[in-house]
């Protein structure tokens, strides 16, 4: 079963997307769609190729087949133009370790030629709850959960209206989690089309509209909420443990 | 091509060198890294630029003094001042102070006597005491061998750290190309180059004052950061290629082992088996057993004189040696002097061949290795190479023949056979075998001066051209890894 988005507003088109790894075949014919204003989960166990599939909407992994198209623009030709568009939060918050918090935000919002004020990046700071001591401590000195909010807090400066995040809330604490699922909700109330990636099931229907089951690298299975009711844990739980999608 | 050099944000890649440069502020081994490379640069600048300025009035001095304490003997019988001689000094060229090349090893002073090729002498190696005698400190060394390794321990991580660490893919996810990464890179280490031969810039202004043209001394600047930028090529592509900083620095390592301290050797090893050249004793024994040919030019009566006494007494229709109206003795060291030269010479233009030979197969070795390509540009620009010191020895042996044959001249016109002859019969004897210290005025004021500059700079195309050949090669080989990471 497949639900494909309202056509005038889709910001992601993943069509029948083929990628080999390693003689491997880690992608296969997956599609799915992402709407502007929508939370769009996919969801998989380790290997399903979750990670493959956002690095191949980032343009890092050439399908053999298929196309992905974001903001209108084929992956393909234009992954230069089209990562200027995208704020991506990988798995591992991967942040200059000599760098503070401060300085890393600012050293990467310059390569993306994005200016923000330091008034704006304290804000963005303080949005994703990193506590203001360890703001001009360097990074190597982060728990896991610190270097990801400020991964969490550069990806929300770039003003993107597409967001790809990579199993966000790993190496959150729950009130951090709970916190950044809120955020995440109200930036697609605010027209941005968000795509994660996840093995969390309740975090994936708390905050998604749309989720697709991802096995092998295929799409098994879509749920969709009903209206403003969030999608039903039990039945995506049951059937991402049984493998069983009615 | 537009496309690319559209893609070429200056912003971003002065963005990447600043971050470059604040990682190795904060790193503690860049840091002490940067310190020890530039406390070498200019601590050798400063010391070789003293010596230097120390060593040319000490040998302007000495030479005039050598000349003042020949020119000052007594009246004295003229082959005694052809055995007295005097020494000559090479004054280095202004950039010497830089690269003293194979100064040090083959010596700055000559003692220039009758019947004899002395080699040069004083060299500071052989001076050294035995700490030093290793080789000395200068700062062509820091520059061609240490700068390099400095830039290794600085550089070896720029892009393998990133892979690393995996912000490599947030770079990316940023919109940010490799070639932006790359040019950001290089930008960073060439500064670090640059901050290395600010010292030897500095050291321009006095070379400059010391007479050196401004060509030669822009091309030699340009020479060395010629050189360092195609090691931070080098750099950036082995950190570029390797998956990890240990298997970067390994390689890098291994490679200015390879390029900067093996092929050196190899390339001089080389030279000394594909160019075989007699040893200096079997030489010595060769031209001592040709120079017995020729008689004693001591003994007016030795047979190998016995024609030239024929042709003087026919010539001038007389019966003794005694009524020639020339010194006889004076004759035969005239005619002794100039065929053991011409024998000398052709020994010594023999063995100059064979030590060009070998350098030019040595030299070649610079398409292999841009140290031996840099080292001999170096020297040729600067004028301290082999042809320099080959051509002070043909100089002073132009300068000595010259003033033996004066001296023999004046032998054979000033004084007389029969008091020459006599001369050791009595102390009186003695003292009117003797000519005026007048005749002494035969040195020429030596002064050694360096090739002029377009010379040098024409001599130098071959190790230009090598080291524009690694650095062409090696910017397309970096192009072509970024396209491929890409």
């Amino acid at each position: 079963m497949k639900h494909n988005a309202p056509q005038s507003s889709i910001s992601i088109d993943a069509q029948q997307l083929v990628v080999n790894l390693n003689n491997k075949t880690i992608l296969n014919n997956l599609s799915f769609q992402v709407a502007s204003g929508e939370v769009y989960a996919l969801l998989g166990g380790n290997g399903a190729g979750k990670s493959t599939a956002l690095k191949t909407l980032l343009g890092f992994h050439k399908p053999v087949s298929g196309q992905a198209v974001i903001g209108g623009l084929p992956v393909s030709s234009s992954f230069s133009a089209i990562r200027k568009k995208i704020a991506y939060l990988p798995e591992n918050a991967s942040l200059y370790p000599h760098l503070n918090a401060f300085e890393n935000i600012e050293y990467f919002l310059s390569l993306a030629a994005v200016h923000k004020t330091h008034a704006e990046i304290k804000m963005s700071l303080q949005q994703v709850n990193l506590q203001q001591d360890a703001w001009k401590q360097p990074l190597s000195k982060f728990s896991k959960g610190m270097r990801q909010k400020t991964a969490i807090a550069l990806a929300l400066l770039r003003d993107s209206p597409i967001l790809l995040l990579d199993e966000p809330t790993s190496g959150l604490d729950p009130v951090a989690i709970d916190e950044f699922n809120l955020l995440i909700m109200s930036l697609a109330k605010q027209g941005a089309a968000i795509l994660m990636v996840t093995h969390d099931v309740y975090g994936a229907c708390q905050v998604a509209q749309r989720i697709g089951l991802l096995r092998d690298g295929r799409l098994v299975g879509e749920f969709i909420a009903d209206g403003e009711d969030q999608i039903d844990t039990e039945q995506v739980h049951k059937a991402f443990t049984a493998g069983v999608i009615d | 091509m537009k496309q690319n050099l559209k893609s070429i944000q200056p912003v971003i890649i002065w963005e990447i060198a600043r971050d470059e440069w604040r990682y190795w502020f904060r790193s503690k081994l860049a840091v002490v890294a940067l310190l020890i490379g530039l406390a070498c640069t200019v601590l050798t600048v400063v010391v070789s630029v003293g010596d230097a300025v120390e060593l040319e009035h000490q040998r302007g001095h000495a030479q005039q003094q050598s000349e003042q304490t020949f020119v000052n003997q007594p009246d004295r019988h003229p082959h005694r001042m052809v055995h007295y001689g005097h020494y000559v000094f090479k004054t280095p060229p202004p950039l010497g102070m830089v690269d003293p090349g194979v100064d040090s090893h083959t010596g700055n002073a000559i003692f220039l006597e009758g019947h004899r090729q002395n080699s040069a002498t004083f060299a500071d190696q052989k001076q050294s005491s035995g700490t030093t005698i290793l080789g000395a400190l200068t700062p062509a060394f820091v520059l061609q061998v240490l700068a390099p390794l400095l830039l290794v321990i600085m550089g070896y991580g720029v892009v393998s750290r990133e892979r690393e660490t995996q912000t490599l893919s947030i770079l990316a996810a940023q919109g940010l190309g490799y070639g932006n990464l790359i040019l950001g890179k290089i930008s960073a280490l060439l500064l670090v180059a640059m901050l290395m031969l600010l010292p030897l810039a500095i050291a321009g202004v006095p070379v400059f004052l010391h007479g050196e043209p401004l060509l030669t001394l822009s091309m030699f600047l340009f020479s060395y950061l010629l050189y360092l930028s195609i090691w931070i090529l080098i750099i950036v592509s082995v950190s570029l290629w390797a998956k990890s900083n240990s298997i970067s620095f390994s390689t890098l390592a291994f490679t200015w082992l390879v390029l900067c301290i093996l092929m050196p050797r190899v390339a001089t090893n080389a030279a000394g088996v594909m160019v075989p050249a007699a040893g200096k004793l079997e030489k010595d024994f060769a031209v001592v057993a040709e120079l017995r040919q020729l008689g004693d030019g001591h003994n007016a009566k030795d047979e190998a004189f016995a024609q030239l006494k024929t042709e003087l007494l026919n010539k001038h229709n007389v019966n003794r040696v005694e009524d020639l109206p020339l010194n006889f003795r004076g004759l035969v060291a005239l005619k002794s002097e100039a065929e053991m030269t011409d024998i000398l010479n052709r020994y010594a233009e023999d063995r100059m061949r064979e030590e060009l030979q070998q350098s030019f197969f040595a030299r070649q070795f610079g398409w292999l290795s841009p140290q031996v390509a840099l080292r001999t540009l170096s020297m040729l620009t600067a004028g301290t190479s082999l042809e320099t010191h080959h051509r002070f020895l043909r100089e002073t042996e132009n300068l000595r023949f010259t003033f033996v044959q004066k001296l023999n001249q004046a032998h054979t016109n000033k004084l007389n056979y029969i008091d020459d002859v006599n001369r050791n019969k009595s102390q009186e004897a003695g003292q009117i075998a003797r000519i005026s210290a007048k005749n002494w005025n035969v040195i020429e004021g030596f002064m050694f001066r360096p090739s002029p500059s377009k010379e040098r700079a024409l001599k130098a195309m071959t190790p230009l051209a090598q080291l524009l050949l690694w650095f062409g090669l090696f910017c397309i080989f970096l192009r072509n890894l970024q396209r491929h990471y890409s």
